[in-house]
């Protein structure tokens, strides 16, 4: 069936409620390069299209002292880009950068790349590794939840019918490094076979200072992003050295259970998984010149 | 003849420097509205899934695939096509002329779509330099395999604008020193 119509909210209120309303099958659109894709190939059909693009306020940055609020809209261009989100959130730039090519990260948010929920994305590991929170808007008020319960599955989100995430904020506490290493099988602008998000906080600004919090999230590898907490939890508190990069490579290859896709075997992502873990929490470790706190 | 099931909506946008009013099919590809409504023959339609590039156009000056936005999406907006980045009289593109210069094409299909990449990246950042060029480049593909003579023109055009840089530096410098001399 064609869509029979295609509707542009102007407050959030409208666009939860024609989102809600389940007499008609709608299906919300920000940038629109998930949804034209699945449209295409048959596996959405709504009756309506609601837009995004004139709810106001979705498009902003707030760099906070603590934490960074991320509207669901902003462009991963935009992320990719943004001087002071590069320093305090380099990651995250990073992943988003990686996205595609130029014509994709210019036009998709970030707010669509969550609810897309796609096991290959870049940007979900990094957010769940840094404890983002998504900002969830809904016809019965808002409401807030970690990115790790909101994308739930392959292609599935814990979103109600009629909820939008309308940002999604980020801690940057002081004392805070992290990296996202993304492995590629196939070409330059491809998702990833793997990505490794990985984060360290340090009681001080100093890459010798003792480990407050850890944690690596491995993307790509299985329906949601994948975490060992007993092997991070257990590095908290110990310095982050080789040894340690070792002991977390070993414990994320042995846990994880990977996928088989045309990017790589399971078989083969569990030996990157142990490769790359390793590289990235060698990046941040304690050793001299490495972990500054990018 | 329009078919009487389809809903369309009417969209209407700057399509390089004019007014484009359509009645567009709701989430009929932009590519499609611009090649079979418009008269554009620029943007040009391969993979469909935003991955090879030659469906290329400037949405408010920035790189988009055609076949991935819906028509609706740009109501409102300004659209740019290779077609517009030519001047009144038929002056060309920095750019076009770069490519031009170093036979940066065979068959030429990809090509508007890698002109109008470099343009869209050196307009956001001007003090590119030709990595950072090649790297926005990466998204667009090109069948006959021009890619040296492609990159060569990128790295002729990226030094011939530092040149001029310098140079237009050195004579706001002279001309300072003219006013004001030391
Ligand atoms: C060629 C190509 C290459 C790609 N490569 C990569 C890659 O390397 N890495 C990667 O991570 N991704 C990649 N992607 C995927 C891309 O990042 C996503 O398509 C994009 O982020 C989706 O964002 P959007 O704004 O376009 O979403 P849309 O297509 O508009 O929406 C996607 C889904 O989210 C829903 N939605 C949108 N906004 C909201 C909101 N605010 N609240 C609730 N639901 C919402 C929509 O209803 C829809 O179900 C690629 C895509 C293409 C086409
Ligand atoms: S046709 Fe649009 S990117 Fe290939
Ligand atoms: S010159 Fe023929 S496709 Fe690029």
């Amino acid at each position: 069936m064609p869509v029979a119509s295609w509707l542009e909210p102007t407050s959030l209120d409208q666009a939860c409620d024609l989102l809600a309303d389940d007499e008609f099958e709608s299906t919300a659109l920000a940038g629109g390069t998930a949804v034209s894709l699945m449209l295409k190939m048959g596996f959405l059909d709504p009756e309506r299209l609601v837009s995004l693009a004139r709810l106001p306020g979705l498009d902003q940055i707030d760099v906070g002292d603590d934490h960074v609020d991320i509207g669901a809209a902003v462009s991963l261009s935009q992320v990719a880009q943004h001087a002071t989100l590069r320093a305090c959130l380099p990651s995250l730039a990073t992943a988003c950068a990686s996205v595609g090519n130029v014509r994709v990260r210019n036009i998709a948010t970030l707010g669509g790349n969550l609810a897309e929920a796609d096991y290959a994305s870049d940007p979900p590991a990094v957010l769940v590794s840094l404890g983002a929170v998504c900002v969830i808007r809904g016809p019965s008020g808002e409401r807030r939840a970690g990115v790790e319960d909101v994308v739930v599955g392959h292609y599935t989100t814990s979103l109600e019918p009629g909820e939008l995430i309308t940002s999604v904020r980020i801690p940057t506490p002081p004392g805070r490094s992290a990296t996202y290493l993304k492995y590629l099988t196939r070409s330059s602008e491809d998702r990833p076979c793997i990505g490794v998000a990985a984060r360290v906080d340090r009681a001080e600004a100093r890459p010798d200072a003792s480990v407050t919090g850890l944690d690596v999230v491995v993307g790509a590898v299985a329906g949601t992003p994948q975490r060992v907490a007993e092997a991070t939890e257990a590095e908290v508190g110990r310095p982050l050295d080789r040894a340690a990069a070792d002991r977390l490579a070993t414990a994320y290859a042995e846990a994880i259970d990977p996928i088989d896709d045309a990017r790589g075997s399971s078989w083969y992502r569990t030996q990157m998984i142990e490769v790359f873990v390793r590289r990235a929490v060698i990046e941040l470790s304690d050793g001299p010149g490495r972990g500054g706190t990018a | 003849m329009p078919d009487p099931e389809v809903a369309t909506t009417k969209v209407r946008f700057d399509l390089n420097g004019s007014v484009a009013a359509v009645d567009a099919p709701i989430g009929q590809p932009l590519l499609t509205t611009l090649r079979e409504g418009l008269g554009i023959r620029s943007a040009r339609g391969t993979c469909g899934v935003g991955v090879c590039g030659t469906c290329t156009v400037l949405v408010d000056g920035r790189a988009a695939s055609a076949c991935l936005l819906m028509t609706q999406q740009v109501d409102g907006r300004e659209v740019v096509t290779s077609e517009g980045l030519v001047g009144d009289h038929g002056e060309l593109d920095e750019v076009q002329d770069a490519f031009l210069g170093a036979n940066a094409f065979q068959c030429s299909f990809c090509i508007p779509a890698m002109v109008l990449t470099v343009r869209a990246h050196l307009d956001e950042h001007p003090d590119a330099d030709a990595e950072d060029v090649r790297e926005a480049l990466a998204g667009n593909l090109c069948r006959c395999g021009s890619y040296p003579e492609i990159l060569a023109a990128v790295d002729e055009l990226v030094a011939a604008r530092a040149a001029d840089d310098v140079a237009a530096r050195a004579a706001d410098d002279a001309a300072v020193d003219r006013e004001d001399p030391r």
